[in-house]
């Protein structure tokens, strides 16, 4: 069985609809690349699987487990909603990092709040510092958000969303915000969390990198999927017409 | 007579003092009461206070100042403030402290909308509480931003005292002015009305540092 399961989702802001009966699974260890023009409603998704807006219709279930469920939102209080987001991570298309804390804080911060025996956070650092290597940014663990290039804070952005071990990370836009010399660092890394089998969502405008790293993709337009499968086989032979128009101008 | 003069001063000074540290105990939490309900989902209480403020804001402090002190007199037949400097004390410290508050409020208000929704929302995304994020996250920021218009009321506060002269508060201004007619034995002077000015500037300037201070602490991220 599939670890998250996507079923009928709907979102409409006052009048507009934005996302329109999408469903979608997706299997433990794999990358799904969410493509699309801008408008199409890709961060609204992300922002609905990772609690921040809340869907109109729909059903998200991630390891068997019912998160959300239009037909029962009762079952939904705050301090629930905070529980089960945990399954998700989000990095953010402008990284968001907490200025006024250095990258290892930024790190830890989420999981020492969340462990009350101080004894332990030692270890947390540890894991932190860990995670920062891992990033390429073992020397950098010292320094403010400001004092880093956009490139270092998203990556520093996904060490933090990697600290709380989340079942699936979702990037939005992870380069966008980037200058272009500095997206090719972003997406190692990112490359070689796919390489260890970690489960994640991509939005990204980088159809190469889709193609190269997703094991699936989704074309979206006007809130809608239009077009899913096999990353290199929809990248590369679209079916649909509007699929194709939009993967033409890449 | 210097020593005299300046004696006299100096109790004048304690008065302006005590009105400047008891407006910003006040003003300060005051105005965070305030900031919120002007900011409130709640819309009467939003347009209420903000119409507060708004009145607040658009009349003179010495015009409140004597509408606090003398009409509720009038109204019920005697002073609620009390009698003597006591009273002058009390009525010119709410006045100044709701006065204040309103401004700092609108400089609260300012520094909570200017911290970004991403700060939040990335907090959410960590899964930390409400309470986590406004203390661990928004609220130092908040501070950063909040700081360096919040001195240039406080310095404007240290000369505002002055103001509660209008209902003889027996600050600085009044003890010197006292010596034109005659204070202590000397009358006819008009040389310690001036000297009060070096009050302010000392004082101003002691501020000035302090709050410097705290602004360079906070330099350390942006
Ligand atoms: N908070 C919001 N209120 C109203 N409309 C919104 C809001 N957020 C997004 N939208 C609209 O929803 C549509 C999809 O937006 P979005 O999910 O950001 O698309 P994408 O990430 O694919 O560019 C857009 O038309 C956008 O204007
Ligand atoms: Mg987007």
């Amino acid at each position: 069985m599939a670890l998250l399961e996507v079923r009928n989702i709907e979102k409409h802001f006052g009048n507009t609809k934005v996302l329109e009966d999408i469903s979608f699974s997706l299997e433990e260890g794999k990358a799904l690349a969410i493509i699309g023009s801008s408008g199409s409603g890709k961060t609204t998704l992300l922002r609905c699987l990772n609690f921040l807006e809340t869907p109109d219709a729909g059903m998200i279930t991630v390891g068997g487990e019912t998160l959300f469920d239009s037909e029962n939102t009762a079952a939904f209080g705050e301090e629930a909603i905070r529980q089960k987001r945990l399954h998700f991570g989000l990095v953010f298309q402008s990284f968001h990092l907490f200025p006024q804390y250095t990258a290892l804080e930024n790190v830890s911060l989420a999981g020492k709040l969340r462990e009350k025996d101080k004894g332990r956070w030692p270890i947390l650092e540890k894991q932190g510092m860990e995670l920062l290597e891992r990033m390429g940014l073992a020397d950098r663990s010292g320094h403010y958000p400001h004092q880093l290039s956009g490139g270092q804070q998203q990556r520093v952005a996904i060490a933090r969303a990697l600290a709380l071990h989340p079942d699936i990370l979702c990037f939005d836009e992870p380069t966008s915000a980037l200058d272009p010399e500095l997206t090719g660092e972003v997406l190692k890394v990112i490359r070689s969390l796919a390489q260890q089998r970690t489960t994640m969502i991509i939005v990204t405008h980088e159809m190469a990198f889709a193609r190269d790293v997703a094991d699936e993709v989704i074309f979206m337009d006007g809130g809608l999927i239009v077009e899913q499968g096999n990353a290199r086989e929809v990248i590369e032979n679209p079916r649909q017409e509007r699929t194709r128009q939009f993967l033409a101008r890449y | 007579m210097f020593m005299t003069v300046v004696g006299a001063l100096n109790q004048g000074f304690i008065q302006t003092l005590k009105l400047f540290t008891v407006t910003l105990l006040g003003a300060i939490p005051l105005g965070l009461v305030i900031s919120f309900g002007s900011m409130s989902r709640f819309a009467p209480l939003r347009w209420l206070t903000r119409g507060v403020i708004w009145v607040i804001r658009g009349t003179p402090l010495m015009l409140q100042l004597i509408i606090l002190y003398y009409i509720p007199g009038r109204l019920l037949g005697y002073s609620p403030w009390g009698t003597g400097e006591s009273g002058r004390f009390l009525a010119s410290a709410i006045a100044f402290i709701v006065n204040y508050a309103c401004y700092f409020s609108e400089i609260y208000r300012g520094g909570i909308q200017g911290v970004p929704v991403g700060q939040q929302e990335a907090g959410l995304v960590l899964g930390m509480t409400r309470q986590e994020i406004f203390f661990k996250v928004t609220l130092l920021q908040m501070i950063k931003r909040v700081v360096p218009p919040m001195s240039n009321e406080i310095i404007t506060l240290v000369k505002d005292t002055s103001l509660a002269r209008i209902i003889s508060f027996q600050e600085v201004i009044w003890a010197g002015q006292a010596f034109m007619k005659s204070s202590h034995g000397y009358s006819g002077l008009l040389w310690p009305l001036f000297f009060t000015g070096v009050y302010y500037l000392v004082f101003n300037g002691v501020v000035t540092l302090l709050l410097g201070r705290l602004e360079r602490k906070l330099d350390y991220f942006r």
